[in-house]
């Protein structure tokens, strides 16, 4: 650990670069709409982090509610049922659609319908969700604070990066509006440059997930620079949280995927508008072509969703077991090395429709990327070794994450088997296995992430007895609902179906119940966030003892963060020889220093 | 124990006077000016790597498609005119050249040549896509030479014709929206350039502007031969 | 609903029903004959434990993931649930001990262990995967055309299953019927053979998922894909399995209902259900006519009348002008099979250039047909000698050799065209 000889003794609102006592960033500086001005112009970087948790949460309820209508549809499979009246008369009607968009002579039209709503719950979920979900706002919200930085390195750039998604978001909700887009997420050619042809929805639906990538890597650009160069003095790159290393691995995937699926939309688009036929193939082109195109983006993508939720777990961990993390060099480095390889395993979505050789490599270099992760699952769990375990929300959803994350990883390895990834590809196996690393990774890991933060963020603290009644309730309704597809895909079920065959109803049913656990579940933290916000306690600066930055800023932070320039006087898991300051010691009762242990120097701020 | 320097705290520090450039004040969230032009330069870079990928897809596409229609893509290649290409690329490698002196004017604080180089490189975008858009584009299109649905020329060799001139315009579209943005961008720093804004301590502006510059033209580069040159 | 199976099991051993094809009757249904399918897990985790060698390999590469995934799950959560719910629980007063920040050997022994495993089941997957690909010389070459919505597979010999179905048809207590609401094509193939799948989708991408055989492939326009694999032997006392053919790429409204059935029966009853029900070899003309319909009819007329297309009344020997002014003396076979595959190479005089390339939609048989067919609606056309009949019966005779395993290819079998890579 570098320290840094520096004076601490300043006055709170002088000294280099010091700041006078502005309030929180929350509190209003005059009346509701130069409130409200305030915010939409803001380069603020907390306000923009919770601006984009507003969205964020909003497009994963709208994301939610199509998952729950596609359960709802698949709880009994579509028939047509013939009845021979008494007269005799022969009638026949389509059952088991879901009432919404059902027509009881055409089955057709109830396809369409789940076809669109599972489209919306993937582009929802995807593009709009979880690409942005971490990195844009707790990531904008902490990345700086948690280097000691007043702000990012282009604040400016930030907030049009926010104006971008919002904008991107609009077009997805006009193609929705529209009637929704029966392609898919993936948008695979040749049928969605074929369907609804007359239509311009699945053109605003790609152009929407173009518009968004522009967010991204706007977001991923301003966090390299930032981590780059807007340190706190004293904190070397071995400094950082963990969690800055995985953001900062999470941007450069952006910054280097992105721009090739903006390529690639945009090509799908200018197919569709004007039949230009490079993804065509009865003009020639090449449908696999756009397949290599969408997954080399898409691949690199699957860790810009997982990667920030490795860095919330390891703070998490960290902070709740108040344990450094086992092999910090590891798990930094292993975020790099998926960073990396992540580029070179896009094929592994694309074992039936390559030849031989690619397939081949493409297997083992697939193998490549499940040893980084493994590495940091083992360092986690050797991370609890010893430790002093508060079993409270945050850590519950860290152990419940290990729990999920590493179902989720296992279940990789008959993907990433050529032999067994022929029988299991594109089926409910594979949708189980994705929902148990994106869900039960990066959703779990945001959910705690948020617990976690919260008393940071908002200045108040959550209800922990309902957090932990939530986290229970979401574990139970989750495991229900993918673990049943496990089955389902093993035995023959493929996805992106809306009725079945008879032998698959009962998992079907199973999963279905789940998933209205699982919404409950969700519901219980929603409601306890907001009843937070307005009957919350009051939370102190530091309410977990936590040793990275942004305990050391007040709760909510002042507009400028800190009251003065901080200094990273010890690394950010060094518990064993630091205490923190501010901490609650009613609430979570601190050790007892043994002899020789150097407390913390006095209180700043 | 230092004492406080009150020139270190803005809001006791006297006003600087002198050019715009000269009391240029930097952003509250950066310790040192420096650090705030090297952040811009870093930034611009990373932005020019993703340009690169982002026409990395339109290369690709290109080999894939050429090795799938090769008679296509030669008999499409010989109906560019190789000398209104060439001319394009000396315009845009003279206006590469102009940039760069206008970022070195800059730095010597010799502010008239500045302008004037920045001048003459808008004056090389403005004729690029004159020459873009005059003796290329036009000509085609109205024989009918159009990507996709629009193709109609009644003389094509090769039934897949189409799909190169999909690759072509959308190529050469895509390059030609980064020479408007970056004659926008180079019009933004010369009209600042009048304003005073640049010399030797704040040039970080004419930089990057210059940085993306120079990149419109390495794509032309990559994409003069393959489209014009390869037989 | 498995009562109503065994009811059927117990009828007579006939394929055909009066009106049809016998119900469906999945592998899924012989679960009292577990032994012969494989141990308990695998039929938990595949419904059907694999019924040959290759699918047995897939089931034991995927258990040994599953067992050793198992291991390393409970090993890992064992630690985690003991520590952080019992051993280490936060304790009020009590201080976290000292421990290591790192420990090189063993993580070093955490990263090459786990590896070396991977490595492992690398290579099996590897192996299992490669003998999908490579082609037995004795296989039974089956083209699979898939569209929305439906499959076609067309035999050696040119034949096409006749059989459709509803699946899941279940006779409710109030009499009324419930049941898919589209046909599936019931394709039926002999035991123990080796089948050489060639496919090609005539719209967008389909993917042809035999679940029972643990293997799939995608079908794309205008490349063939493919793979191997081996039938079963069906069970004594059994005259027929079935097993599930489903799309799983997805392909729009009714890609859910995009199935067929691989019905595998004894090599006897594939014989005569080749000869009897699918109709037997078809002669060029005839073959051609049905492509026709199918296919060209819609713009080109053969009674001279006027459509999209020029019509192919006198077509066969007759001059031909051409759009860019250059002429042919007389529209021969190879102008025919020209103008089939790449239409936008001579454009006749008149009318547009729109025709799509049906390179790589035909097999040549089919092709050899249309053109007999264009050529017959000509007054120049000089039909195939009498002995041509006998050569007809020749090339019966070769299917039938081909059907029982026999080495040789059909004739007019080509290679794939040279983009498929």
């Amino acid at each position: 650990m570098t320290t840094i000889d520096r004076p601490t003794d300043l006055p709170h609102d002088g000294g280099p670069g010091g700041h006078h006592d502005e309030g929180s960033y929350l509190t209003p500086k005059g009346g509701f709409w130069y409130t409200v001005g305030q915010w939409a112009t803001t380069v603020d970087h907390k306000k923009i982090g919770v601006m984009y948790l507003t969205a964020v949460l909003a497009m994963f309820f709208l994301g939610g509610v199509a998952a729950l209508l596609v359960r709802l549809e698949l709880m009994e499979p579509t028939r047509v049922l013939t009845q021979t009246a008494a007269d005799g008369t022969v009638q026949t009607v389509v059952t088991g659609q879901l009432g919404l968009w059902s027509d009881p002579d055409n089955a057709a039209v109830g396809y369409n319908g789940y076809n669109r709503a599972f489209t919306l719950h993937g582009a929802i979920m995807v593009f709009m969700f979880i690409v942005p979900s971490i990195p844009a706002s707790l990531g904008n919200f902490f990345l700086p604070i948690m280097l000691g930085a007043k702000d990012v390195a282009f604040p400016r750039l930030n907030l049009l990066s926010w104006y971008i998604y919002v904008f991107g978001s609009i077009f997805g909700i006009v193609s929705i509006l529209m009637g929704g887009v029966d392609t898919g997420w993936t948008f695979y050619t040749p049928y969605s440059t074929s369907t609804d042809a007359e239509h311009w929805r699945v053109f605003f639906m790609v152009l929407a997930a173009f518009i968004l990538g522009f967010s991204s890597i706007l977001t991923g650009l301003n966090f390299i620079v930032t981590v780059h160069k807007l340190r706190a003095p004293g904190m070397g790159w071995f400094d950082m949280p963990l969690f800055i290393w995985a953001v900062y691995s999470t941007s450069i995937i952006q910054v280097l995927a992105t721009p090739v699926i903006g390529i690639t939309l945009l090509l799908l688009m200018f197919e569709r508008t004007m039949g230009i036929g490079i993804f065509d193939p009865g003009l020639g082109g090449d449908p696999v072509l756009y397949q290599h195109f969408f997954w080399f983006y898409s691949h690199p993508v699957v860790y810009v969703m997982i990667l920030p939720g490795f860095g919330i777990i390891s703070e998490m961990l960290s902070v709740h077991a108040r344990k450094h993390i086992f092999g910090y060099r590891a798990i930094a480095f292993s975020s790099i090395g998926i960073a990396a390889v992540s580029f070179l395993v896009w094929g592994h979505h694309m074992f039936t429709s390559m030849g031989e050789l690619a397939a081949t490599l493409f297997s083992a270099l697939t193998f490549l990327v499940a040893i980084p992760t493994a590495i940091k699952i083992f360092n986690w769990i050797a991370t609890l070794y010893k430790g002093s375990i508060a079993l409270n929300t945050p850590m519950l959803y860290t152990l419940f994450f290990l729990f999920t994350f590493t179902i989720g990883g296992l279940t990789g390895l008959p993907l990433g088997a050529l032999a067994t990834d022929l029988h299991l590809h594109d089926s409910y196996f594979v949708v189980a296995h994705f929902h148990y690393v994106m869900m039960g990774g990066t959703v779990i890991a945001f959910i705690g992430g948020i617990h976690h933060w919260w008393p940071k963020m908002f200045g108040r603290m959550y209800d922990e007895k309902w957090g932990i009644i939530g986290c229970i309730i979401v574990f139970i309704g989750f495991n229900l609902t993918f673990f049943t597809q496990f089955m389902l895909g093993t035995q023959g079920m493929p996805r992106r179906y809306a009725s079945y065959v008879d032998e698959f109803q009962i998992w079907h049913q199973i999963s279905t119940i789940g998933s209205w656990i699982l919404a409950l579940g969700l519901l219980i933290h929603l409601f306890n966030f907001l009843y937070s916000l307005v009957n919350g306690r009051v939370a102190p600066p530091n309410p977990w003892g936590g040793l990275t930055l942004e305990w050391e800023a007040e709760s909510p932070p002042i507009e400028h963060n800190f009251h003065r320039e901080p200094i990273a006087r010890h690394g950010p898991y060094d518990f064993e020889t630091v205490v923190p300051p501010h901490c609650d010691p009613e609430e979570y009762p601190l050790p007892e220093l043994p002899e020789g242990w150097k407390a913390h120097e006095k209180p700043i701020g | 124990m230092t004492t406080i320097d009150p020139t270190q705290v803005p809001e006791l520090a006297p006003k600087k006077k002198g050019m715009p450039w000269e009391t240029y004040e930097h952003g509250h969230h950066w310790r040192t000016a420096e650090d705030e032009f090297d952040a811009a330069k870093l930034g611009m870079w990373l932005f020019l790597s993703t340009e690169v990928l982002l026409f990395a897809g339109m290369f690709v596409a290109y080999a894939v498609l050429r090795m799938k229609h090769p008679e296509a893509f030669i008999n499409g290649s010989a109906y560019l005119d190789v000398f209104y290409g060439g001319l394009n690329t000396v315009v845009l490698l003279l206006s590469s050249w102009t940039v760069a002196m206008a970022v070195r004017c800059a730095q010597l604080n010799h502010q008239r040549w500045l302008k004037i180089n920045l001048i003459i490189t808008l004056i090389c975008a403005v004729a690029f896509f004159a020459i873009k858009i005059t003796f290329e584009y036009i000509p085609k299109l109205s024989a009918g030479k159009a990507p996709g649905r629009f193709f109609s020329y009644p003389y094509a060799h090769d039934p897949h014709e189409p799909l190169w001139w999909a690759v072509y315009y959308v190529s050469t579209g895509i390059h030609a929206l980064h020479v408007i943005i970056g004659a926008g961008l180079i019009t933004w720093v010369l009209v600042r350039s009048y304003m005073g804004k640049y010399g030797p301590k704040n040039y970080a502006m004419v930089e990057t502007a210059g940085l993306y510059w120079h990149l419109v033209d390495l794509i032309w580069i990559f994409l003069f031969p393959l489209l014009y040159l390869v037989h | 609903m498995i009562d109503l199976f065994k009811a059927i099991t117990m009828s007579p051993l006939t394929l055909a029903q009066d009106e049809g094809p016998a119900p469906v009757k999945t592998s899924r249904e012989f679960q009292e004959n577990q032994e012969a399918f494989g141990g308990i897990w695998e039929n938990f985790f595949f419904g059907i434990g694999g019924t040959t060698e290759e699918t047995q390999k897939v089931d034991a590469l995927f258990l040994m993931i599953w067992w050793i995934g198992v291991f390393f799950f409970i090993l890992l959560m064992g630690l985690m649930i003991y520590w952080a719910f019992f051993k280490y629980r936060r304790q009020p007063g009590k201080a976290a001990e000292p421990s290591p920040s790192h420990n090189t050997p063993l993580e070093l022994f955490w990263t090459i262990v786990p590896s070396s495993m991977l490595i492992v089941i690398f290579l099996f997957g590897w192996f299992g995967y490669m003998d999908r690909q490579v082609a037995r010389s004795d296989a039974l070459r089956l083209d699979v055309s898939g569209w929305k919505w439906g499959w076609e597979i067309t035999y050696p010999g040119g034949q096409q299953s006749p059989w459709n179905t509803r699946i899941d048809r279940v006779t409710l207590p109030d009499g009324s019927v419930s049941e898919q609401t589209q046909d599936v094509k019931i394709f039926v193939l002999p035991e123990d053979t080796e089948i050489d799948l060639r496919m090609l989708s005539q719209d967008v991408i389909h993917s042809f998922w035999l679940p029972d055989f643990r293997v799939k492939m995608d079908l794309y326009p205008n490349r063939y894909t493919g793979y191997q694999f081996r039938t079963p032997t069906i069970p004594a006392g059994e005259n027929y399995v079935d097993h599930w053919i489903f799309c799983a790429e997805y392909c729009g409204d009714y890609h859910s209902e995009m199935a067929g059935v691989f019905r595998i029966v004894s090599r006897a009853d594939y014989e005569d259900w080749i000869t009897n029900e699918a109709g037997g070899d078809k002669p060029p003309l005839v073959l051609g006519e049905i492509v026709y319909k199918g296919k060209c009819a819609i713009c080109h007329s053969i009674d001279g009348g006027q459509n999209t297309g020029p019509t192919w009344l006198n077509g066969y020997g007759y001059p031909a002008e051409f759009s860019d002014g250059s002429t042919l003396e007389a529209r021969d076979d190879n102008y025919i099979r020209e103008s089939i595959l790449y239409p936008a190479a001579k454009i006749s005089a008149g009318y547009p250039n729109q025709m799509p390339s049906f390179d790589g939609q035909l097999s040549e048989a089919q092709l050899a047909g249309v053109i007999e067919y264009y050529k017959a609606q000509s007054d120049k056309y000089v039909p195939p000698d009498p002995e041509g009949a006998e050569g007809e019966e020749g090339a019966d005779g070769e299917g039938e050799a081909e059907a029982e395993g026999g080495e040789a290819e059909p004739a007019p079998e080509m290679p794939p065209p040279a983009e498929d890579d």
